[in-house]
């Protein structure tokens, strides 16, 4: 594991660092992958592996320290991905591979 | 353009809409699934479900309670039980298996003395087998914070001033435990079908921010409306 000396996963620090600057919260229409964390968070609570609850209190509890740099609607996927991390349910190499193989299919549309 | 597609709207830039966040949402999902965490086909049925949802079943379930004084009653007592007899299965309301979040609905109702709202503090719990999706502001720290603590001011910010005579009662929801308001039948409603009265049955009315009116439906245009 690398956390940085603050607790935060690098890989997660560098999807803030890529993504263009957000709306105010107030001023925007939810995109499609939100719906789509929100469906796999109540995969993984339903599956027991990541219960609702406890996803929720770690969104608020890192939300507010760790990831306050990240845009409140964003936290429910960085937290997600933080959890299953910590878990140990995937590595940070496995994500960062994953996401580098994600973006290279997406770019290719 | 092709021969089938001709009308004119913009063309879609598929780049622009790619995020960092899309990257890192589907890669999770992907690891996920890798993993045996949860198959592609749970997340396709919850995502085909939570699109489906609306407030519909909740509209049902209070006009009907409004005709129907027995069902009234099984639905303030057993709202779990009860919300069956409209099709809705609190259990198994995707039809796939029992999401871990979904155990007791209750019916909260208002009356000449007592208004009733509801809220999560600790995050966005919502009855969604009968209401749909949660507003967006009903997830906000605003309303989670501020509605329990100030619920009269809460409320008069969306238009609803109480008298101080009628008590106010904020319902905390939680992972087991879903709340939903049962509002006043409006007077000019006799006679009406469970259609009619479902109709002005809004989502607010049932998260407990807003009073059903016999002149408004949750299908009318707000600039519909003269001014």
């Amino acid at each position: 594991m690398t956390l940085s000396a603050n607790n935060r996963y690098p890989v997660l620090m560098a999807t803030l660092r890529r993504a263009d600057p957000a709306p105010p919260e107030s001023d925007r229409t939810p995109a499609p992958w939100e719906a789509n964390v929100q469906a796999t968070c109540e995969c993984l609570s339903w599956r027991g592996t990541l219960d609702n609850l406890e996803r929720r209190q770690a969104e608020d509890a890192l939300g507010e320290t760790t990831y306050a740099d990240f845009p409140v609607h964003t936290r429910a996927a960085v937290v997600t991905a933080h959890s299953l991390l910590a878990r140990g349910e995937i590595s940070e190499h496995e994500l960062e591979t994953k996401m580098n193989e994600v973006r290279a299919r997406f770019r290719q549309a | 353009m092709s021969p089938t597609h001709d009308h004119d709207h913009a063309p879609i830039e598929a780049a622009n809409e790619i995020s960092e966040f899309d990257v890192l949402e589907t890669a999770i999902r992907e690891l996920a699934i890798e993993k045996g965490l949860f198959s592609p086909e749970d997340h396709r049925r919850f995502m085909e479900w939570a699109e489906r949802i609306g407030p519909h079943g909740g509209s049902r379930l209070i006009a009907r309670a409004w005709l129907d004084p027995e069902f009234k009653q099984r639905l303030l007592a057993d709202g779990t039980e009860t919300s069956k007899e409209i099709g809705i299965d609190w259990l198994d309301p995707t039809g796939t298996g029992t999401p871990s979040d979904f155990t007791y609905f209750y019916v909260l109702e208002n009356t000449p003395d007592v208004h009733n709202v509801i809220v999560c503090t600790l995050c966005s719990c919502y009855p969604r087998p009968v209401l749909g999706q949660a507003p967006e502001w009903y997830k906000t720290p605003h309303y989670r914070r501020r509605v329990v603590r100030w619920p009269r001011e809460v409320l008069a910010e969306f238009g609803l001033h109480l008298p101080l005579d009628v008590e106010v009662r904020v319902h905390d929801s939680n992972q087991k435990s879903r709340f939903m308001v049962m509002p006043m039948r409006p007077e000019g409603t006799e006679g009406w079908t469970e259609d009619q009265l479902a109709a002005i049955v809004t989502r607010d009315t049932m998260i407990g921010v807003a009073l059903p009116r016999a002149d408004w439906t949750a299908a009318r245009s707000p600039a519909a409306t003269p001014r």
